[in-house]
């Protein structure tokens, strides 16, 4: 963590607050010189990994957000913070055909607390001027 | 309307038949036929802020996920059953609106120009412009044109009726018409076998850009050229489609 660049976000788990990840995730993007395409596919991205992990319409708890700036790659992950006993975390098959087509990579991986964090990472086709 | 009884008929047929078979072509059918219920339904609840064409589509969630959900045992018609189905995703849609209010008029009209800039500067260098790059051509920070994109690209504040911005726009062809026909490349019954159980469920339109930049790999700005549209358009689109593939993902009925 001694070198990169990161940014955090804890917002409650509802669809109203995934505005927030996208804001954040295409400003950090824009420092990287991602261009226009490859932003609004990383907001397509943002938003279905932010769902993957609240639902399609939210959840009672929080999603804690971490945006990691490696060398010129953008690094999204995605955890919930909820109650025991929900539906579980999980990329569907088709998200993970959707995320294929958006980012250069993504998975789903326990924290130190064995909570899934979802992933993304993804970097510009051209590095910027 | 006529719906005289041999129609009538003819639906609790098909109705029985898609209880057991769930042949999505069927389903079409069903949904098709059924159309005009979800329109009527969506104008009783046009004039609270939200384009219409954004209600419709709602509405024909609720109505997608009321033919599945139907049993043609129970003494009810489908009408009724429907009804209730559809003015409940609509009145959902109203709650779960939260916060999301319009954009303001500034950034609206910054990202209808940004619409013409990205078409010419995507000419101008052969690639996809970056923020800084628009922001310096519309003489805005980068984090307004940022928060234009925002706006515009929340579902809720498109509308497919609105003319497509950008100099590809002849004011009077709009979205839907032009996303209206079948792609051929959608035809095989191998891809169509690719497509996952809820693409099924989405109109023609949303399916084939779906499946252009998700199955076939095509970026953003191709498809907009191969559609003649702008690409803020497929963008929005996307989003749209995403968010409604969610939303019948988790019916309890989803896949």
């Amino acid at each position: 963590m001694a070198t990169d660049d990161e940014v955090r976000l804890v917002v409650p788990s509802s669809p109203e607050f995934v505005r927030l990840a996208r804001v954040t995730a295409s400003g950090l993007a824009s420092r990287l010189g991602f261009g226009f395409d490859e932003i609004e596919d990383l907001r397509l991205a943002v938003d279905e990994l932010c769902h993957a992990v609240i639902g399609a319409s939210g959840r009672p708890g929080a999603l804690s957000l971490r945006f990691v700036l490696d060398g010129n790659e953008l690094c999204v992950e995605g955890t919930g913070h909820f109650d025991p006993g929900g539906p579980p975390v999980a990329l569907s098959q088709l998200s993970r055909q959707i995320l294929t087509a958006l980012v250069d990579r993504h998975d789903v991986r326990p924290d130190e607390d064995g909570r899934p964090v979802v992933w993304i990472r993804k970097r510009p086709v051209r590095s910027g001027q | 309307m006529t719906t005289g009884q041999d129609e009538r008929e003819l639906l609790r047929r098909q109705f029985s038949e898609f209880a057991v078979s769930r042949d999505p072509a069927l389903r079409e059918i069903l949904v098709n036929a059924h159309l005009g219920l979800a329109e009527y339904l969506a104008r009783r609840f046009a004039n609270r802020g939200e384009p219409l064409d954004d209600l419709v589509q709602v509405a024909s969630i609720g109505l997608v996920k009321a033919v599945d959900r139907f049993d043609p045992d129970r003494a009810v018609e489908f009408s009724t059953y429907a009804t209730h189905t559809i003015v409940g995703e609509l009145k959902r849609h109203f709650r779960d609106k939260g916060w999301a209010v319009r954009a303001p008029r500034r950034l609206q009209e910054l990202y209808l120009r940004l619409g013409e800039v990205i078409s010419t500067l995507s000419q101008q260098l052969g690639r996809s412009p970056t923020i800084a790059e628009l922001a310096r051509e519309v003489e805005a920070s980068e984090e307004e044109v940022l928060e234009a994109l925002e706006a515009g690209q929340a579902y809720r504040f498109a509308s497919l009726d609105a003319p497509a911005p950008g100099p590809d726009d002849e004011g009077s062809s709009t979205m839907a018409s032009q996303l209206g026909e079948e792609d051929p490349t959608m035809a095989s019954a191998e891809d169509r076998a690719a497509l996952s159980p809820l693409l099924e469920r989405l109109p023609a339109r949303e399916r084939r850009i779906l499946f252009l930049r998700f199955f076939q790999g095509m970026t953003q700005s191709e498809i907009a050229d191969q559609l003649g549209i702008s690409q803020m358009h497929v963008s929005r689109l996307l989003a749209r489609s995403l968010a409604q593939l969610r939303s019948l993902a988790e019916s309890p009925d989803g896949i």
